[in-house]
């Protein structure tokens, strides 16, 4: 009784869980625009994901598995249907998720048929991540919508991302966690596993008994996959900012329901991976170009953002692309050579920073 | 069924009067006549004589003498002090009366004359110890009071037999003490009076506006010039006046001096003072409200007396009513401006039907093209602002600026830039006269006129108020285009008249017809509005019969005509509506059709929230303006339209990159000129197939340069 009194007084004032505070961009996560200053690698249609095995960089293009070594790009096989998850296995395996609903484990990355299939309760599989006991973790992004369709979960609320085990040896999918805002994104550290959980803005840590931790709370971004990082700790994507008119947005569950019965997806008050494109898409107050510019702390309706995080899981140091740039919706980052390669899924690019250049904070 | 429900409920139902009428400074005082207005119909419920002629010239002699009272410590208060010494203040005038009176014998004029003497001169002594000595006027009034009281009682132990014992029958002083004017007591008479005037000198005197000022912040009021010392302590002198006056009258109706006359007066004039919504800090407050407080504590303490209250429970009644009235106050003048920015914002219901496509490869006149691409560029980052352009017959060009200049540009390549004319507003719509007068719409200040050698004048700042409005609307906050006809009559567009230029997305927002149609005669120099309730009215131009002028309305995404002459005058027709953008300026094109800038383009989301005023509401209050839900004013176009309402073409830059925001646009010899009000440029966009000889002062006048 009272909670539900205290609640819908927070609702009628703005309070508590009705509050759309959104932190700031501070500490490491102060702004830069080092995003834009990184060379474009590749540029592609629909780059979805990134890995390596040591040699050469796989990317996943939409259906088709495209080796980097260098600076020749060359289209090693393609699939029926997109990839939505990748991941280099060791000794010279290769897992990959089609369309969030199946996924396949290759001996190698030339073998014709896969050596083991997963499809059973697969849904929207969105990362996948070796686990160091030989089987892959995976993170299954929402049981209702598609892997495309993550604005349409974010604006109902999705609660229900799982992650789970996938054992080649068995053919057996263990559910480790569910219940989660959108899990995208996993890595495996010290036995535990660091899962991004997006809707609920936080990384979490799931020990091998289950239990879960919290390791990164009230993240400003919708945090996505992870990947290790040399010198320990781990690189953080994040495909889309937080606003406050989104968080207003999600607390108003009658104007929710018409914009996604009305309204075309692309033009929904949601984060998405690119904006700017049509005069359709919402403004707000700081977009409108005053002199001809529109400013970099505009409310970013896309933006671009990878968090190094050092072994403790806290953020050392961030790179950005503001709301004025253009290198939005990060959404994998690995380290490969000297470089740090990165999928800017706004402008369908590979990008790529030397780490030499990002500073002490990036590197230890 | 909902969305019905929800379009009659904000159609019939005033939201934003809330807003208005709280940010009006007569709810201050409505709120203490309410409470006089509940408390004396409770009063006559309960007690039986309560409203009979003789209870009502009863209360109204008390009310008389503590009303003096309290004119004073109002005074005091909206000065920034307090007067505690009242209460003795007026038992020694009392005694002063009455001895001068039956000791001395002293005639009544001479009397009342000494009498107020006296009451001034012990309020000097606050006045000189709090004005000019800088004392704490608490403590000081408080020290007065104790001194006087004390004088008080060893002036009563010798004289109280004697004055006693007198039986004075002369008739003026009782005329004063019991006498009526047509039913009505002296005293009530005389307080009508002095309240009048206390009322215009507070309100209309300059001494009035020095008290207000300096209760309101000493320091500016110093800082200013105004004599604060000796205001102070002559308001401290009045206070003690009006405590003789009410004195006087006290003593010539029961003529006594006993010894707890004034007792405890101080915290009855004081409760009503504060219940009257006079605030303690100073600054604020008014006759009225020192009328309507002690109107108020007058009636509950006789009530609670007829009742058979007992003395301690009147005090203890007064005293609530002191601490609630005192907290009150306190938190009212705290938060009033936050409640008030609360409640202000009413967004009102704004459905509009799907926009026609713009979409590429899906037709129509809208269909989007490049052919804004290659705009040149005039002024690039030495001019801000130009909401308009227009050019004269000699080729130059004059745009505003943010800085409330109009500057112009000079021909043939418009390098050369000089400051023409400096006005101090944003300037908007522009417009020659026959006479080579510029007119100009500037934000926040009006329509001014520049003569040809440069000088501004004012043409008009103010229409005539509506009856209805809660707001005064008689103000212009916004104009913002407008044209002339043949008889020289200016029909301007006010957008709102709710909010001022820089909150035009507050405007948006609330999606309500709050904008009006000036007219302004040039002949007479009389402005009259002639169209209300219009959905941010912008571009204003004159048809082609020279009876109708055609106007857009930005938010309401249409164009209107409305004839000012000939058979239809009065009447309002829709030329076009539904637009997919906002529409701006208007004006003439060399083919006899017109140019229409659409400012921004709609886009679904915010045309969803239209129909939502509970959503933009809840919005307003809790997400900061910069991450509202704007209009999208970073991409428009031009379009050219008939009177018919059909679009001829339409004119887009996909990119914007060149010339971000097009509100106007004009079209001269060939040219098309852009202006954006957002923007640190001007565009130049050569027309195919224009007559390159069109000039619209030439056209529009009849004159060929």
């Amino acid at each position: 009784m009272i909670a539900a009194i205290s609640e819908f007084a927070n609702r009628l004032l703005g309070r508590g869980e009705a509050a759309i505070t959104v932190p700031s961009f501070d500490g490491a996560l102060k702004p830069n625009q080092a995003l834009e200053q990184a060379d474009i690698l590749f540029e592609c249609e629909a780059p979805e994901d990134v890995a390596t095995d040591g040699t050469s960089l796989l990317i996943a293009d939409g259906v088709r598995l495209i080796r980097l070594s260098g600076n020749s790009a060359t289209t090693v096989r393609t699939f029926e249907r997109p990839i939505s998850a990748l991941a280099c296995l060791p000794h010279g395996g290769l897992a990959v998720a089609l369309g969030g609903t199946e996924v396949r484990l290759y001996d190698n990355t030339a073998a014709e048929t896969p050596a083991t299939a997963f499809s059973q309760g697969l849904h929207a599989v969105n990362a996948l991540a070796p686990a160091a006991d030989g089987t892959l973790i995976a993170t299954d992004g929402s049981s209702l919508r598609g892997v495309d369709d993550w604005a349409r979960d974010l604006m109902e609320l999705g609660r229900n991302g799982r992650v789970l085990r996938l054992d080649p040896k068995t053919g057996a999918v263990t559910q480790l966690a569910g219940g989660l805002g959108y899990a995208f994104g996993t890595v495996a550290s010290d036995g535990d596993l660091l899962v991004s959980e997006s809707w609920r803005h936080r990384v979490i840590s799931i020990a091998p008994d289950g239990s879960r931790k919290d390791l990164l709370r009230h993240l400003p971004v919708y945090p996505s996959r992870l990947s290790p990082a040399r010198g320990g700790g781990f690189w953080l994507t994040a495909f889309a900012a937080r606003t406050q008119l989104v968080e207003f947005v999600l607390r108003e569950p009658a104007y929710r329901r018409r914009m996604i019965a009305e309204i075309a997806p692309e033009f929904w008050v949601a984060p998405r991976l690119r904006s700017g494109d049509s005069f359709k898409e919402p403004l707000q107050g700081a977009h409108i170009k005053t002199m001809g510019v529109m400013k970099p702390w505009a409310p970013p309706r896309s933006y671009g953002l990878v968090i190094r995080l050092g072994a403790d899981g806290l953020p050392r140091t961030s790179l950005h692309s503001r709301a004025d740039g253009v290198n939005h919706g990060i959404a994998a980052a690995v380290e490969f050579g000297g470089d740090l390669v990165m999928i800017a899924k706004g402008p369908g690019r590979i990008i790529k920073l030397p780490l030499a250049s990002l500073g002490e904070e990036a590197r230890a | 069924m909902r969305e019905t429900l929800t379009r009659l409920r904000y159609r019939y139902w005033p939201d934003h009067l809330l807003g208005e009428i709280l940010s009006k400074r007569w709810t201050e005082t409505a709120i203490p006549v309410i409470l006089l207005l509940i408390v004396g119909f409770a009063l006559s419920r309960s007690l039986e004589h309560f409203l009979s002629p003789a209870s009502l010239a009863d209360t109204a002699r008390q009310a008389g003498e503590i009303g003096f009272i309290g004119l004073g410590m109002a005074l005091v208060v909206i000065v920034g002090g307090i007067d505690l010494s009242v209460g003795s203040i007026f038992a020694l005038s009392d005694f002063c009366a009455l001895y001068l009176l039956d000791v001395l014998n002293w005639p009544v004029p001479a009397v009342v004359v000494v009498t107020m003497i006296v009451g001034g001169l012990l309020g000097a002594v606050n006045g000189v110890l709090i004005g000019y000595l800088r004392l704490r006027a608490f403590i000081t009034t408080l020290i007065t009071l104790i001194i006087y009281r004390s004088a008080y009682d060893l002036l009563i132990q010798r004289y109280s037999n004697a004055i006693a014992s007198a039986f004075p029958d002369i008739p003026s002083w009782d005329f004063i003490g019991g006498g009526t004017v047509l039913g009505i007591p002296s005293v009530a008479l005389v307080y009508i009076v002095i309240a009048i005037f206390g009322h215009i000198f507070l309100t209309r005197l300059r001494p009035g506006w020095h008290i207000t000022a300096i209760g309101g912040s000493r320091r500016s009021a110093y800082n200013s010039g105004i004599p604060v010392r000796r205001t102070i302590a002559l308001c401290y002198v009045a206070s003690g006046v009006l405590t003789s006056i009410g004195a006087l009258f006290f003593a010539a109706r029961l003529g006594t001096v006993g010894g707890d006359i004034g007792v405890g007066l101080e915290v009855i004039v004081l409760t009503a003072t504060v219940l009257g919504g006079i605030t303690l800090g100073g600054g604020k407050g008014s006759v009225v409200k020192s009328m309507v407080g002690v109107l108020i504590v007058l009636l509950v303490t006789n009530g609670l007396t007829a009742m058979n209250a007992r003395g301690g429970v009147n005090r203890m009644a007064l005293a609530s009513i002191l601490l609630v009235a005192a907290m009150v106050d306190i938190r009212w003048q705290k938060n009033r401006t936050r409640i008030i920015s609360k409640v202000y914002v009413a967004p009102t219901y704004h459905a509009l039907p799907p926009p026609p496509p713009t979409e590429i490869g899906k037709g129509g006149p809208f269909e989007q093209n490049d052919r804004l691409r290659d705009v040149s560029l005039i002024g690039l980052g030495r001019i801000e602002a130009p909401e308009d352009v227009i050019l004269d017959r000699n080729d130059v060009l004059y745009a505003g600026s943010r800085h409330g200049d109009i500057v112009r540009f000079f021909p043939p390549d418009y390098e050369r830039m000089e400051v023409f004319a400096h006005i101090g507003g944003q300037p908007l719509g522009m417009a020659f006269d026959k006479e080579d007068n510029l007119y100009v719409c500037i934000g926040g200040m009006g329509l001014y006129r520049i003569k040809p050698d440069g000088t501004v004048e004012k043409a008009t700042d103010e229409t005539n108020r509506s009856i209805y409005s809660v707001n005064d609307d008689s103000r212009l906050r916004l104009a913002d285009d407008l044209d002339i006809t043949d008889d020289g009559l200016i029909f301007f567009s006010e957008a709102t008249v709710r909010y001022e230029m820089d909150e035009w997305p507050v405007d948006g927002l609330e999606a309500r017809g709050n904008g009006r149609i000036i007219c302004y005669d040039t002949k007479t120099g009389t402005t009259h509005t002639a169209l209300r309730g219009l959905k941010f009215p912008n571009g204003v131009a004159v048809a082609s019969d020279g009876q109708s002028i055609l106007f857009a309305e930005t938010f309401g995404c249409s164009i209107k005509r409305y004839w000012f002459a000939g058979p239809k005058k009065g009447a309002v027709e829709i030329v076009m509506d539904n637009l997919p953008g906002y529409p701006d300026n208007i004006n003439l094109a060399s083919d006899g059709n017109y140019w229409l800038a659409l400012v921004g383009m709609r886009s679904p989301s915010l045309d969803l929230a239209w129909k939502m005023p509970g959503f933009r509401r809840r919005m307003a209050k809790r997400v900061p303006v910069d991450e509202w839900l704007f209009p999208n004013i970073n991409t428009g176009c031009v379009v050219k339209f008939n009177e018919q309402g059909k679009i001829l073409e339409s004119f887009w830059d996909l990119k914007g990159l060149n010339h971000p925001m097009i509100t106007s646009m004009r079209e001269h010899r060939g040219y098309l000129y852009l202006g954006g009000i957002a923007n640190n440029r001007i565009g130049r966009f050569k027309l195919d197939n224009a007559d390159p000889n069109f000039v619209q002062y030439d056209k529009r006048w009849g004159k060929s340069s």
